[in-house]
């Protein structure tokens, strides 16, 4: 095995961007198992781009992704497949299917990918929605349920296949505080619950002091990680003013400065 | 180098004794994979006699996701066994709080429903002609607010916009011209050639220059015309103010106080209405050129080609054309604005309004043209 057998995720000198930019070089880090991990950052630094090349959408220039023993960089198509089996992602606006019910969205993977019976299907999917909080909204459309709930949709149908990894991009944006915090506490469980891992795209503060177990800080200057660790550690005794001005929600004092 | 886990097979074990107690012992890894394997085996092995009592023993599960989880509940609520009292024993106890979790109660409260009543066919028939009745007055409606915004947007340069109205003339118009010349030119092709045939029998060949240059001049070029732009432009101007109605781009007009018809109807119209009659005598001389080239190709002369056509071809056709090219652009582009602005919310919505904008177009063109032809008649006979 080339990674250590308690880090369940593990990138390596990764170098990514599009359209021949590079939005991030020397990113290397390791994501346990079990643990909630979340990759912070300004607006334009890169962690989405960074979400999409560890989930296998974007192809970094450079670099090693390793996900549950496989490394998605490298892996052939077949190879692949069995990936993604092992991992599941919420986008930040759900991206449930429009024509489906939300429990038709959330049967669709345990059709395609299990040769399970009609009933134990059914069964399957009603408990995921069930541990999200959504049993009684199993036959509603997708466009009847508000943000919230939709977040808790794409959650279950990412889990229909009880992957070990959750990849979650955003999840409270654009949610109240109640809802926001009703997420965090779904995320917590799961985690505890079950074993999964969550590697989570945020920039709610809240969220980070409450259920992050690490964190990692993206810089759109340097274009790579400017801190690793604990958020309350970060906190207190960052290195970088920056990812401090984060923590404590400071503005920029050269911003406020310039004439208006 | 890519490792697959090491998977542990399941090992099931039924036992049915002849009084009907019935053991089941599952051992390992209960997964989704090992679940549909095992589903026959049980269903087979549970089903052949009455059984009274299912104890499932759980005790050696290694591992039991999800699936392995609803296999149990399945077995538990007595689905394979109805008449049996089960019970399953033995899950570890982070299985059994996930496994406890979810109960057959939740299971009747959440699962689907049979499918609403479905409408009779007189129900069905009536509802569909109030909404032909309710879409036809919107119809109604849209235009009449159209000819009452023209006065306020036409004069006034800075409201009208012309350079969106010309960059639609560039995209609807001076974009189609080579598919436009590609159809009409085969149209006009294949028309002479199919009716060059018939007519050699009666020794009246020539008068296929007569025929194609009515049948192009009067019909087929306003309608080739008028149908190609509803495919390219009416559907694609429902699509824009579509997606626009979905990114809530409408509703961020309105609220600056910014009518939808006169900022972004009244131009597609103008443009539609500018554009379609000269595209109309572009498809009718290309219609004829195609049906020339026949004709040359049968040994006439062109001097004699030019004569049939001038002679069978007015000016009050191609005025006539002209009419009917400022008319279908008038409908294919207020139907294609119209039934964006009808866009609803949700994914399939722009698909919807796209397609009812290209079939509610044709069919206004086609009754528009019967009209025509109805008119043309009475004012020439």
């Amino acid at each position: 095995m080339n990674h250590p057998s308690e880090n369940i995720i593990a990138v390596r000198n990764l170098k990514i961007g599009y359209d021949e930019k590079v939005i991030l070089q020397n990113v290397n880090f390791q994501v346990r198992r079990g643990e909630v991990f979340m990759i912070l950052g300004g607006s334009g630094s890169g962690k989405s781009t960074l979400l999409k090349n560890l989930i296998g959408l974007y192809t970094p220039y450079e670099g090693e992704v390793w996900i549950a023993g496989g490394n998605m960089v490298a892996a052939k198509d077949d190879e692949r497949l069995l990936l993604f089996r092992k991992f599941g992602v919420m986008y930040q606006g759900g991206a449930l299917f429009g024509s489906m019910t939300v429990l038709e969205n959330v049967l669709l993977p345990l059709d395609e990918f299990t040769d399970l019976p009609g009933p134990v299907k059914e069964l399957v999917a009603l408990a995921k929605l069930k541990q999200v909080g959504l049993g009684a909204a199993a036959q509603k459309m997708p466009s009847e349920l508000s943000g919230g709930m939709q977040k808790r949709a794409a959650i279950a149908r990412a889990m229909a296949l009880d992957p070990c990894i959750l990849f979650l991009d955003e999840p409270s944006a654009g949610l109240d505080p109640v809802t926001s915090a009703g997420l965090d506490h779904l995320i917590k469980e799961l985690a505890h619950q079950c074993g999964i891992t969550f590697v989570i795209v945020t920039h709610e503060l809240a969220s980070i002091y409450s259920i992050a177990d690490r964190i990692i800080m993206l810089d759109c200057q340097t274009r790579t990680v400017i801190a690793e660790g604990k958020p309350a550690a970060l906190r207190e005794s960052a290195d970088d003013p920056w990812v401090r001005r984060f923590f404590n929600r400071e503005p920029d004092p050269i911003e406020l400065a310039q004439p208006r | 180098m890519f490792t697959p886990a090491t998977q542990n097979e399941l090992e099931t074990d039924v036992q049915v004794s002849p009084e009907g107690h019935a053991r089941v012992v599952l051992r390992n890894q209960l997964d989704a994979q090992t679940a549909a394997t095992c589903w026959s085996d049980l269903e087979r092995k549970l089903s052949v006699a009455n059984i009274k009592t299912l104890e499932v023993d759980a005790s050696g599960l290694c591992q039991c996701d999800g699936a392995g989880l609803a296999l149990l509940q399945y077995l538990n609520m007595g689905k394979m066994t109805p008449s049996a009292k089960i019970s399953v024993v033995g899950l570890k106890d982070e299985m059994e709080k996930l496994f406890r979790e979810f109960t057959p109660e939740d299971y009747e409260a959440f699962r689907p429903r049979g499918s609403t009543r479905k409408k009779s066919l007189p129900e069905e028939i009536g509802h569909a002609v109030a909404q032909a009745g309710a879409d036809l007055r919107e119809q109604v409606v849209f235009f009449g607010d159209i000819l009452a915004s023209l006065p306020r947007t036409l004069p006034n340069r800075q409201r009208m916009r012309w350079p969106e109205v010309r960059h639609i003339f560039e995209s609807a118009g001076a974009n189609a011209v080579p598919i436009v010349s590609l159809i009409s030119l085969l149209v006009g092709l294949i028309i002479a050639f199919e009716s060059a045939q018939p007519l050699a029998q009666f020794g009246a060949q020539i008068f296929v220059a007569n025929m194609i240059g009515l049948v192009m001049v009067r019909e087929l070029g306003p309608l080739l015309a008028a149908i190609l732009l509803a495919g390219r432009s009416g559907s694609a101007f429902a699509a824009e103010i579509g997606t626009m109605k979905v990114n809530e781009e409408l509703n961020a007009l309105e609220t600056l106080g910014l009518d939808p018809i006169p900022f972004l109807v009244v131009q597609r119209i103008t443009a539609g209405i500018l554009l379609t009659p000269l595209l109309t005598c572009y498809a009718t001389f290309m219609g004829v050129l195609g049906g020339v080239l026949v004709m040359l190709g049968l040994g006439f002369p062109l001097k004699l080609i030019f004569h049939q056509l001038t002679s069978a071809v007015h000016l009050h056709d191609v005025v006539l054309a002209a009419a009917k090219g400022v008319v279908f652009g008038a409908i294919v582009s207020g139907v294609g604005c119209l039934r964006g602005l009808q866009t609803k919310q949700g994914p399939s919505a722009v698909g919807i309004s796209t397609t009812r904008a290209v079939v509610t177009s044709i069919l206004l063109i086609v009754i528009a043209d019967a009209v025509f032809s109805v008119v043309f008649f009475m004012l020439t006979r």
